[in-house]
């Protein structure tokens, strides 16, 4: 059966092959064999100079033109078809990619391994390892596309490359320094596993994060710096290291890179353990990946609430450093790509709940909650639809006539910064409820105050919603300097329920009694199918956010100091941005296809010849 | 004999079309490509009108004015709206002529706030928008046109350049150019070495 399939499949690859190498050769022989008129030089503009004399002349002329020329410094090379500036884009975000999740794995293994350690329970231990061990090849395609970029900069941009050097050398030795040792902790961590005692296996693995975390922050101040400079003259020339690399967005972008890791690398290790689910041929191994996949998925989404905060964060320092940047971004050129980022947010809400929704029924029980499943689903579509929500409407002039503005009458309303903050914080409230319900699933409180318990529960929620919803309603009634301030007010006090109700559900539900053993591999399989869903969308996330990052300053390589005066000195449109996204995601999950089945070799046996009859 | 599709098949599915589909909404937002502004050539004897229509084209492009103030729009976008400002400049700081007002605004944007908004009016003769002396004129220049009559030439001086000076920077083709502008100069243009840090600072205060 297995052998049809694959002639199948290797006799329709061959057939397109075919088909192209015969439509190619056919063009290359009509292009040859075609008749030609014969070029004639005309009788009279022939030069009566002998060959051979001639020859030697334009020899000799060449030779002589060669030994003047004047060495001319680069200031850009062109890469071929595709062009400096996508091919360096390409090359950058598929590092980034692979760094982020290098740098996210050890996180969680490290936390998975330390309960294991501390629980004595050796499934934890179990877990840690396998997420571990897609690190090693991974490491090395981040350092592959780490040492492309560096050439493809030097070689592409050599006067920017050379800006940066002047600025940025004294902190190169240090990160290379912090890459061999990144390597000597990643691979004693891996290969280690199992060797050393717990607890210098641990240390291990704490070295693996600090070093990680501090080739990171190096990284980050090189292109923090790029759109937010500081530290040096009005020329560009250096003044202080220190203020360079501490520079407005410096900070931000590092709290919101290893929140953004950690959520990316436990989607894609999510992703890792839904392939094998749905390769699995046992129970025992559907158990063990539905489980993984649960952790990878519960380390994505609980990485994932906070990041809009830190998302805040990160828009107030560019603010901060320059209102012009900060326009460009949500008022100006960007503003259209913050409608795609709440397309692709409100889709992460929607699967990572759908799956919670799904993971309920592993535990009997599960209906008791089930029913209240429609109520979320209806507040979560809500908050998309929102969020989602343009303030100005692409329309005809008959519609914008009808509609007296861009903005539609009723619907504009929903467009602007009131609703939208109102809708993600609602957002992340129904999330977290969905998971609270989930946690809950099959278990009944036993101590004493579970009734006041759960009545207090469900009073932060509301007075968190309450307040976030007044506020939201409030600014439309304020001006603009007052309106900005109450996004921290909302913000405060959705993170605060989410503390207060964990800290109360967990001594509530610590001894409680339980319907039955949570079923797991007993999901249906189209619940792995979100989990990769997850994975792509956030990958395709991160590369939106990278691309508007970086494109953010527009036509300059360092903000206000160096002017891009190359051909692609200009902001492409947001269709063309994420075609090349598209394109970006596609090749990251071909290699990390490779990389999961690397690692799938490791529990294969090993390759033995046919016995001869 | 059923076929099923290999998972191998069904994930890559997955990933293509959840990939083809936020394409897809990249394509379905307005789709504009932003060059970086066009420079204007400025000659040193432009009469004020002329100064007029250039100030509105720098006020509508290269000045970056439109991103956060409106003509006669109410409520504002950002910052005050600016029609009739002619009419308030003269009178919204004692002591100051409608020139000293507008230069104050655009050299020192931090000096006066209108009440009622924020300040974050970027200063106009630095980078990123880096406005000329002879640019900033003009602008003025179509300021004044907003409610009231025209006054400003090149030659006038205020707080930040002296009497001249407009004229002289525009006689020496000063300024700062775009990439076209550097492949082919015209006369009187602007001419500064392409990628090299602009010769006005950048205003981005040090942490």
């Amino acid at each position: 059966m297995k052998a049809m399939k694959l002639k199948i499949a290797v006799g329709a690859l061959l057939a397109v092959l075919a088909l192209v190498a015969t439509v190619r050769v056919a063009v290359y022989m009509v292009g040859k064999h075609e008749y030609k008129e014969p070029e004639r030089i005309a009788a009279g503009s022939a030069d009566a100079t002998p060959r051979q004399q001639g020859l030697t002349d334009e020899q000799a002329a060449k030779e002589k033109k060669d030994a003047a020329k004047p060495y001319v410094e680069a200031e850009y090379r062109a890469f071929p078809k595709i062009g400096s500036r996508v091919a360096i884009w390409i090359v950058a975000q598929l590092h980034l990619l692979f760094a982020a999740f290098v740098l996210a794995v050890p996180i969680f293994a490290l936390i998975i391994e330390f309960i294991g350690y501390v629980t004595k329970d050796k499934r934890y231990d179990k877990l840690a390892y396998e997420f571990t061990k897609l690190l090693s090849v991974s490491f090395s395609l981040t350092a592959t596309f780490g040492a492309a970029l560096t050439f493809m900069l030097i070689i592409l941009y050599p006067k920017f490359t050379n800006y940066m050097m002047s600025v940025f050398s004294p902190t190169f030795l240090p990160y290379v320094g912090l890459f061999f040792f990144e390597a000597f902790f990643l691979y004693t961590y891996y290969y280690g596993w199992g060797k050393f005692s717990p607890r210098i296996h641990l240390l291990l693995g704490l070295g693996l994060n600090v070093v990680g975390t501090g080739i990171m922050l190096i990284a980050n101040a090189w292109l923090t710096f790029m759109t937010s400079p500081a530290g040096v003259s009005e020329k560009g020339a250096v003044i202080n290291l220190w203020s360079a690399i501490h520079n407005y967005t410096w900070m931000p972008i590092n709290i919101h890179r290893i929140i953004a890791n950690v959520a990316f690398g436990g989607s894609v290790a999510g992703a890792y353990a839904a392939v094998k689910f749905l390769q699995a041929t046992t129970d025992e191994e559907r158990a063990h990946y539905d489980w993984m996949g649960y952790i990878g998925n519960f380390v994505a989404i609980s990485a994932f609430l906070p990041l809009p905060f830190a998302g805040y964060w990160l828009a107030k320092e560019i603010y901060a450093f320059s209102q012009t940047l900060g326009l460009t971004m949500m008022g100006g050129a960007f503003s259209w790509l913050f409608i795609i980022q709440a397309v692709l947010i409100g889709n992460l809400f929607l699967g990572a709940n759908y799956y919670l929704w799904l993971g309920m029924g592993r535990v009997p029980g599960a209906g008791q909650f089930q029913k209240y499943i429609k109520y979320l689903l209806i507040v979560v579509t809500l908050c998309f639809m929102v969020w989602a929500t343009p303030r100005s409407i692409i329309a005809t002039v008959s519609e914008v006539r009808a509609m007296g503005g861009a903005a539609h009458p009723a619907l504009g309303f929903l467009g602007v910064m009131s609703a939208k903050n109102t809708a993600v914080n609602i957002l992340i409230l129904t999330t977290f409820m969905s998971f609270l319900l989930y946690r809950r699933t099959g278990k009944t409180p036993t101590v004493s105050w579970a009734k006041t318990g759960n009545a207090v529960q469900v009073g932060i929620f509301a007075v968190a919603a309450a307040i976030v919803i007044s506020l939201g309603i409030l600014g439309y009634f304020v001006e603009a300097k007052v309106r900005i301030g109450l996004s921290v007010p909302q913000v405060s006090s959705v993170l605060l329920a989410m503390i207060t109700i964990t800290a109360i559900d967990i001594p509530l539900y610590a001894k409680a009694a339980m319907s039955g053993e949570v079923r797991w591999g007993k999901i249906p399989p189209i619940s792995q199918y979100v989990l990769i869903f997850i994975a792509v969308t956030f990958t395709w996330l991160m590369g939106l956010m990278g691309y508007v990052r970086s494109g953010l300053r527009q036509h300059w390589h360092v903000y206000g100091v160096v002017r891009d005066t190359s051909v692609d000195a200009f902001t492409p449109t947001l269709g063309f941005a994420t075609k090349v996204v598209s394109v970006t995601v596609i090749l990251f999950f071909l290699l990390i296809g490779f990389v999961f089945w690397l690692s799938s070799l490791h529990d294969k046996d090993d390759w033995e010849a046919e016995a001869k009859p | 004999m059923t076929f099923r599709v290999p998972l191998l098949v069904k994930l890559g599915a997955l990933v293509v079309a959840t990939t083809g589909f936020y394409t897809y909404v990249g394509q379905m937002v307005p789709q504009k490509e932003v060059y970086p502004p066009k420079e204007t050539l400025i000659k040193a004897d432009i009469s004020t009108a002329e100064m007029v229509t250039i100030g509105k084209e720098i006020f509508e492009g290269k000045g970056l004015c439109t991103t956060c103030h409106t003509i006669g729009k109410a409520p504002p976008l950002r910052f005050p709206d600016l029609a009739g400002v002619a009419a308030r400049a003269k009178t919204r700081e004692p002591g100051m002529t409608d020139v000293d007002y507008f230069a104050q605004t655009m050299y020192e944007p931090d000096a006066f706030i209108v009440p009622g908004f924020n300040p974050g009016m970027p200063t106009i003769n630095k980078p990123p928008i880096a406005l000329t002396d002879q640019e900033i004129l003009c602008v003025m220049a179509f300021l004044q046109s907003l409610g009231g009559t025209p006054s400003v030439t090149l030659q006038t001086s205020h707080k930040y350049i002296g009497p001249g000076a407009g004229v002289a920077a525009s006689a020496a083709g000063g300024g700062a150019p775009s990439p076209a502008t550097q492949a082919q100069p015209p006369a009187g243009a602007v001419a500064a070495p392409p990628g090299v840090p602009p010769d006005t600072p950048s205003k981005e205060p040090a942490k």
